[in-house]
C-alpha cells in the first residue's frame, strides 16, 4: 500500500473516537511489536481502541481514506504465533480487547452465548458459573485470558464435544474491508428481528463464515457460541506408554474410541517433554544437542509418566454411573500389555494431568503455559501438522519430525489430539530467542518441517506470523487467486492486516 | 530479558537479585490482561511487564529514578496477580518490593506525600495509636470539606463503626483434649477496626483443640512498612515476631502460627526470605491462615447449619500470594454455607494495604468494580479473609462484610458475627451454586 498518511489517520481518529481511543506512546509501540518468533518483533504505528461495530466501522473508512493497514487483535494472548505483533511493521493495531469486552447475550435455554471480540475465556466462564454453572464453554489449555472470538477465527480448539471452535460458532457480525457491515448465516436476513442468528448456521444462501478465518478480509466485532450443558460429573481416565514407537500403538487404540464416540472427548496423546517440561526448565539445556534419552528417562520417573500419555474423560450424572465405561476403556488399554492406568483420582495430584482434567471439565486454567519456559530467552514456535488417526503414518510422522528437532539441537515436545480420523499434532518449538544462533536454527527447524510434512502432502492448522508466505506459498495457484480475488472484492484498498496468512 | 548491570552494581545482593530476576522475564504479556491496573488504564507502564522494565532501567541507571517510573510503580498493588498467570514465574514480589526500597531511598517525594506515608507507616502498625487516630479522624469528618483532599479522602475511609479489641498476650486453652498449640499473630490496623475476627478465630480454634497463645513481643507483621519501601522498619517488627514466636516455640513448643489477615499471611510466610535466618525460615514455615489449619483438623459437624448464601472474595495474598483457594471454600460448604465464586475473582479489590489510601482513584475504580461483580452474585452474606478486603468491599458495597473464622465459628456454636447483627438475612434457599449441577438437571 502506498503514500499512506498516518497523521491524518490519528487525527482523523482522534477527534472521532476521542484522544483515548489512540495510542502512540513509545513503550506501547515497544509492546504491541514484541512476539516470540524468530523474525524479530514489528513495530506498529499506533494502536486504536474501538469501543463498537460503529467505531470499527470509523477506523476502517478512515484506514481506506488515508492508506493505512490495521491489524486487528482480540485479547492479543496469540502466544507462539505472534502475540499481538502486526504482519507487517508499521501497521496500526486495532486493539478490539480493551472497549469491546461485553458478553452481549447468554440464553441459559438454548445454550449459546454471544461475545464481542475481548471477552476471555475466564469471563465467560465466570458469568456462566454466575448463572448457576448449568452451561459451560469449551475452552483451550492455554491462557483464560484468551478468548473464544480469537481463537476460532484462527481455527484454534479445544478438547470436549465443542471441540471445534468455528464449528460450534454461529453466526458474526463483521465489518468489511470496505467499512461494510455483514451479518453471516440466519443474521443475514434483512430484519431487525434475528431470531435464529446464534442458532443455525444453514439456512439460505452461502456459508460466508469461513471467510473469516485465518484471513483479512473483516473485523468481526460479534460472535456467536453454542455452549454445552454442564455435566454434574467428570471422570477422566490416563494410560501411559512406555516407548516412543508405541504411539502407532495407541493411535490404533484411540480411533474406534473415537470412531464409534464412545469417549465424548478427544484424546490428549501427549509426549513425555510435553507433559514435564511445564513443570521447569530444561537441566541439559547450553549442551547445543536435544534433550537426552536418558535425561527424558529420567523426567519420566519423576513424574511417573511415560514416553506417551493419553488422556480423556466421560461425562455423566455421577461417578458411579461412569464406571463401567471406564472399565471398558481400561480393558481396551491394557490389552496391549504395555499400557499403565493412572485414575482420575490420582491424576488429580498429578499436575500435568489436572491440565487435561482442566481442560475437559471446561475450566480455564494456566498450567500447560509453563511448557514456555522449558528452555530460556522466550523464544517459541508452534508447528501445527496433522496425520490421519492410522497409527504406522503417525508413527512416521513422529520419526521425521523427531529427526529434525534432533538435527536443529531441539527437544521433541508434542501433543497429538486425536478425533477419530485425525490428530492435529501440536508441536512447540521453545528456543531461547536472545541467542541468534539459536534463533536462527529454530527457524531453520520449523522451515525444515513444514517443507518435509508439504511434501508429504500434509498441512500446518495454525500458522505462525513469521511462515505466513511461506505456507501460502505452498498452496494450489487456484487458492491464491480466490484468496485474493476475495480480497479484492471486501477489501479492495486492502487496508485490514495485509499479508496475514499471506492474503495481500 | 537482558540487563546491563556493572560489577560494581552486581556486587550489592540487592541489586544481584533484582538482576536474576530480571533475567527471566521474557516479555510473552499473559500478565498484562491479567493486571487490574493495566486493564484500567492500558497503559504498558501500568502493566506488570512494563514495571518490570521501569525498574530494569531505573536499577541499571542508579541515582534519582524519574518521577514517571515512581509514578507507574506507585500504582501497582502487589496483588500478585501477574505472578498467579506467569509462564516463566518471574518472582516479581521481589523485585517490586526491592524496587519500593530503592525509591524509598533515593528518591525524595513532595512534602504532603512524604508525611502523610510517614504518618500511615507509623500509625497503622500499632492498633491503640490507629484506635485514637480513628476516633478524632471521626470527629474532623463534619469538618471534611475544609481539609487538604488527601486528608478529606483518608478521612471518608474510616469507618462509621470500628469494634477494637486489642489483645494482650495471654494463652487460651483448648476446649476438650489439645491437639494442637498454636500461636495466633494478633495484628496491628485490624485489631483497631474489627476485635470480632480474633476472638472468632480463637473461640474456633479453642473448638478444634487447639491452645492458642498470643505471644509476648508479636505485633505487626511488617507488611505495612514492608510495601511502603521501608524495609528496615519492616524488618524490626518481623524480627520482633520471629523472636516472639521462637521464643515459644523453643520453650512449649509450636504446631503453627496462625493468621487471619491473609496480607499479613503472605509476608510472615516469606519471613526467611527478608530477615535471612534460620528463625526467620523455621516462623516462616510455621505460619498457616487460619483456614488452612482448619482444613487439615477437620471442621466439626454444625449443630444447625444455615445454608445462606455466601459469596466468597478471595483476598489477593491468599489465592495469589499464598495459593490457599480451596480450603475457605470448602470450609464454609463444611459449614452449611452455599459458596458462590465471584465473576473476575482474579482481581484485586482495591484495598491493597495502604494502597486505598495513597492511590484512592485506582482503588476505587477497583472497588466499585469488585461491588458490582459481588452484587451480581446475589448473595446473602459476603465473606472474606483479609481486613483490608473487607473495609474496601463493606465501603463500596455498602453493606457489612464478615470474615471467613466469624462464619465459621457461627457455623459451629458461636455467636452471629456482630457485624450481621439487626441485618435482615432472607429465609436461606436452595439454590444452585458453582458445585456441578445436580444429577437430574438436564439429561444426563
Amino acid at each position: 500500500m502506498m503514500s499512506a498518511n498516518f497523521d491524518a489517520f490519528f487525527n482523523e481518529i482522534q477527534s472521532k473516537l476521542g484522544t483515548d481511543a489512540v495510542n502512540r506512546s513509545d513503550e506501547t509501540l515497544t509492546r504491541y511489536g514484541e512476539n516470540t518468533m524468530p523474525g524479530g518483533d514489528r513495530r506498529p504505528a499506533g494502536v486504536v481502541y474501538p469501543a463498537s461495530t460503529a467505531e470499527v466501522q470509523t477506523i476502517v473508512r478512515a484506514a481506506n481514506a488515508h492508506k493505512v493497514p490495521l491489524y486487528p487483535v482480540s485479547t492479543g494472548n496469540n502466544i507462539g504465533l505472534g502475540s499481538r505483533s502486526a504482519s507487517k511493521a508499521g501497521q496500526v493495531i486495532v486493539d478490539l480487547g480493551r472497549k469491546m469486552n461485553r458478553i452481549l447475550e447468554i440464553n441459559d435455554r438454548l445454550a449459546y452465548c454471544v461475545v464481542e471480540p475481548g471477552v476471555t475465556y475466564q469471563a465467560i466462564t465466570d458469568e456462566l458459573m454466575r448463572r448457576g454453572g448449568q452451561l459451560m464453554l469449551d475452552v483451550t489449555s492455554g491462557p483464560p485470558q484468551g478468548g473464544p472470538l480469537g481463537n476460532a477465527l484462527d481455527k484454534g480448539a479445544g478438547y470436549t464435544p465443542y471441540f471445534d471452535h468455528f464449528g460450534f460458532a454461529c453466526g458474526m457480525e463483521v465489518v468489511l474491508g470496505n467499512g461494510e457491515v455483514l451479518r453471516t448465516g440466519d443474521g443475514s436476513i434483512d430484519s431487525d428481528k434475528l431470531v435464529n442468528w446464534h442458532t443455525s448456521k444453514y439456512s439460505f444462501g452461502p456459508i460466508l463464515d469461513g471467510l473469516f478465518t485465518q484471513s483479512n478480509y473483516g473485523i468481526v466485532t460479534r460472535m456467536g457460541f453454542w455452549l454445552m450443558p454442564r455435566p454434574p460429573a467428570v471422570q477422566s481416565f490416563h494410560f501411559t506408554f512406555p516407548d516412543d514407537d508405541d504411539l502407532e500403538e495407541v493411535i490404533e487404540l484411540c480411533r474406534p474410541l473415537k470412531m464409534s464416540n464412545f469417549v465424548p472427548t478427544l484424546f490428549r496423546v501427549a509426549n513425555d517433554l510435553y507433559l514435564s517440561a511445564s513443570e521447569g526448565q530444561s537441566k541439559e539445556y547450553g549442551s547445543g544437542k536435544a534433550f537426552s534419552t536418558e535425561g527424558r528417562r529420567a523426567l519420566r520417573e519423576h513424574f511417573g509418566l511415560g514416553a506417551w500419555n493419553i488422556s480423556g474423560a466421560f461425562y455423566g450424572p455421577n461417578e458411579a454411573a461412569m464406571a463401567p465405561m471406564i472399565q471398558r476403556v481400561r480393558d481396551h488399554f491394557m490389552k496391549s500389555g504395555k499400557a499403565r492406568y493412572i485414575d482420575h483420582e490420582q491424576a488429580k495430584s498429578i499436575p500435568t494431568l489436572q491440565v487435561a482434567i482442566n481442560a475437559f471439565s471446561g475450566t480455564p486454567s494456566l498450567g500447560e503455559l509453563g511448557l514456555l519456559k522449558w528452555r530460556p530467552g522466550g523464544g517459541n514456535i508452534w508447528f501445527t501438522p496433522g496425520t490421519p488417526m492410522d497409527g504406522k503414518i503417525a508413527n512416521e510422522f513422529q520419526h521425521l519430525c523427531r529427526k529434525i528437532y534432533e538435527d536443529h539441537g531441539f527437544d521433541y515436545t508434542v501433543m497429538n489430539v486425536c478425533g477419530a480420523r485425525f490428530a492435529r499434532g501440536l508441536h512447540v518449538i521453545t528456543f531461547n530467542r536472545e541467542d541468534a544462533d539459536e534463533s536462527k536454527r529454530a527457524d531453520a527447524c520449523y522451515r525444515a518441517m513444514a517443507k518435509a510434512f508439504a511434501e508429504r502432502g500434509v498441512f500446518v492448522g495454525r500458522a505462525p506470523l513469521d511462515y505466513h508466505d511461506m505456507h501460502f506459498a505452498q498452496t494450489m495457484p487456484g487458492f491464491r487467486q480466490a484468496c485474493t480475488a476475495i480480497k479484492q472484492a471486501l477489501d479492495p484498498n486492502g487496508v485490514i492486516a495485509p499479508g496475514r496468512y499471506g492474503i495481500k | 530479558m537482558r540487563t546491563n548491570f556493572t560489577a560494581a552494581q552486581l556486587a550489592d545482593p540487592a541489586i544481584a537479585e533484582a538482576d536474576q530476576i530480571l533475567q527471566t522475564c521474557v516479555h510473552y504479556g499473559f500478565c498484562t490482561n491479567a493486571c487490574p491496573t493495566y486493564v484500567l488504564t492500558r497503559d504498558e507502564n501500568d502493566s506488570p511487564r512494563g514495571r518490570i522494565d521501569l525498574i530494569r532501567a531505573m536499577l541499571e541507571q542508579g541515582g534519582t529514578p524519574a518521577p514517571k517510573t515512581v509514578h507507574h510503580l506507585d500504582r501497582c498493588l502487589s496483588c500478585l496477580s501477574c505472578m498467579t498467570t506467569c509462564a516463566v514465574k518471574v518472582d516479581y514480589v521481589h523485585l517490586i518490593d526491592r524496587a519500593r526500597t530503592y525509591i524509598e531511598q533515593h528518591y525524595r517525594r513532595p512534602l504532603a506525600d512524604r508525611l502523610m506515608r510517614a504518618l500511615l507507616a507509623f500509625v497503622l502498625p500499632r492498633p491503640r495509636l490507629f484506635d485514637r487516630a480513628m476516633r478524632t479522624g471521626r470527629l474532623a469528618q463534619p469538618f471534611a470539606s475544609r481539609l487538604p483532599s488527601r486528608l478529606r479522602a483518608m478521612l471518608s475511609m474510616i469507618p462509621a463503626q470500628a469494634s477494637p479489641d486489642i489483645l494482650a498476650p495471654r494463652i487460651y486453652p483448648a476446649d476438650a483434649s489439645r491437639k494442637k498449640r498454636v500461636a495466633l499473630l494478633a495484628g496491628c490496623a485490624q485489631q483497631a477496626l474489627n476485635g470480632n475476627i480474633n476472638a472468632a478465630t480463637i473461640r474456633l480454634l479453642q473448638r478444634h483443640g487447639c491452645e492458642v497463645v498470643i505471644a509476648e513481643g508479636s505485633g505487626c507483621c511488617g507488611s505495612l512498612p514492608l510495601h511502603m519501601g521501608r524495609e528496615d522498619e519492616a524488618k524490626r517488627f518481623a524480627a520482633a515476631n520471629v523472636d516472639a514466636w521462637s521464643r515459644e516455640a523453643r520453650v512449649h513448643g509450636l504446631d503453627a502460627i496462625i493468621v487471619n489477615a491473609s496480607g499479613c499471611g503472605t509476608t510472615m510466610k516469606d519471613y526467611g526470605h527478608l530477615l535471612h535466618t534460620d528463625d526467620a525460615k523455621s516462623a516462616g514455615a510455621l505460619t498457616r491462615d487460619i483456614t488452612e489449619v482448619l482444613h487439615d483438623i477437620g471442621l466439626i459437624t454444625p449443630p444447625n447449619p444455615r445454608a445462606y448464601r455466601v459469596a466468597y472474595h478471595d483476598p489477593c495474598s491468599m489465592q495469589h500470594g499464598q495459593k490457599v483457594i480451596d480450603q475457605p471454600r470448602a470450609l464454609l460448604r463444611a459449614a452449611g454455607f452455599q459458596v458462590v465464586d465471584v465473576p473476575e475473582k482474579h482481581f484485586c479489590c482495591g484495598s491493597a494495604g495502604t494502597y486505598n489510601l495513597l492511590q484512592p482513584e485506582m482503588a476505587e475504580a477497583l472497588g466499585q468494580r469488585k461491588a458490582a461483580h459481588i452484587d451480581s452474585t446475589t448473595p446473602d452474606i459476603v465473606a472474606t479473609g483479609n481486613i483490608g478486603c473487607m473495609t474496601q468491599l463493606a465501603r463500596y458495597l455498602g453493606r457489612p462484610v464478615v470474615h471467613t473464622a466469624e462464619l465459621l465459628d457461627w457455623a459451629t456454636g458461636g455467636p452471629l458475627p456482630p457485624a450481621l447483627e439487626g441485618v435482615p438475612l432472607p429465609e436461606p434457599q436452595a439454590v444452585q451454586t458453582q458445585a456441578a449441577p445436580a444429577a437430574d438437571a438436564g439429561f444426563w
